[in-house]
């Protein structure tokens, strides 16, 4: 698989018919421009997939005036992807959720934090790495800011 | 047969401890509040067909000033608990907690996940638990009657 990712661009079909492309992370930002002149308005979502070995990003495109979806592919071995707000603003919040839960960070975000979590919290949760047993619990300061604590007395 | 209402009253012996208990276990207001799926079931029980007017739980309140119970129903999340924590304290007393389905009761089918509180008993106290995934609207209504009877001092539990 990483050898077609050197080239630039394969597309292949997949298996529910939707267009599959997948494009080396430094093409992506340039590709995606490309798909948005084509009349793909629309950032549906963004997905990340941790292969152990490398991570992938997954964004899926919609375009309302054909009713056409694609799906776009990258991995990334360094967890660093480019950033498609100027692109989608749509892309602002699922950046950061991808960010918060897999660990990818986008590059030319302007406000690349947590979302969901504490700021604190130790790992991304949805990484093959992440550890289940080393709880983490979570409470609220008296200015309402959420903070993670390993102490099980102090959260919850 | 000849049942004439004479509009006299007649007088009934009780004590004040009785009363309260009764006027306070047909009044319970529910507080507004749904985390998940079992939200849904919750939303049934007050539905005509389920009805928990009947029983003086009459409307769901908005805020929490203006309630007596909180049925926690849905799954409870870390980021949720200090929040949940928070709209405890403002019921004013006498309060009281239904724990609604097997998520909130001991984490339910997210026992392994990093993000579900194991038990809303952590959090706030509990005084009946409804167990099911989720539990039917009946199963709610029989939960609410036993807060009721609770209430009411018949049973201790």
């Amino acid at each position: 698989m990483k050898e077609q990712l050197g080239e630039s661009v394969s597309a292949v079909n997949g298996k529910d018919g939707i267009m599959v492309h997948t494009v080396a992370k430094e093409r992506l930002f340039e590709f995606m421009k490309e798909m948005k002149e084509k009349g793909f308005d629309s950032l549906s979502l963004i997905t990340g997939v941790d292969r152990k070995d490398y991570l992938e990003v997954v964004y899926h495109l919609h375009n309302f005036a054909t009713d056409e979806y694609v799906e776009v592919k990258t991995t990334t071995d360094n967890g660093v992807v480019p950033s498609l707000v100027s692109l989608w603003s749509s892309a602002r919040w699922d950046e950061r959720e991808e960010y918060d839960l897999m660990g990818i960070k986008f590059e030319g975000h302007e406000n690349l934090k947590r979302i969901f979590l504490p700021e604190n919290w130790v790992g991304h949760p949805l990484r093959k790495d992440y550890n289940l047993k080393n709880i983490q619990y979570i409470n609220m300061d008296k200015d309402g800011e959420d903070y993670a604590t390993f102490d099980p007395g102090d959260g919850w | 047969m000849d049942e004439v209402k004479t509009g006299d009253p007649g007088i009934i012996t009780t004590t004040l401890e009785k009363a309260l208990t009764w006027a306070r276990s047909n009044s319970i207001w529910p507080l507004t509040f749904g985390l998940a799926c079992c939200a849904i079931e919750m939303m049934t029980v007050q539905s005509a067909r389920h009805d928990i007017s009947r029983f003086g739980s009459e409307i769901f309140r908005n805020s929490p000033r203006q309630s007596d119970l909180m049925i926690v129903a849905g799954t409870v999340t870390k980021k949720m608990a200090p929040r949940l924590k928070r709209l405890y304290d403002e019921m004013p007393y006498p309060k009281y907690v239904i724990a609604m389905g097997v998520c909130v009761i001991q984490g339910g089918p997210y026992v392994h996940g990093y993000s579900v509180v194991l038990g809303v008993d952590k959090v706030v106290p509990v005084d009946v638990y409804v167990p099911g995934c989720p539990p039917t609207p009946d199963a709610l209504t029989y939960g609410i009657m036993t807060l009721q009877e609770k209430i009411r001092g018949e049973i201790d539990r």
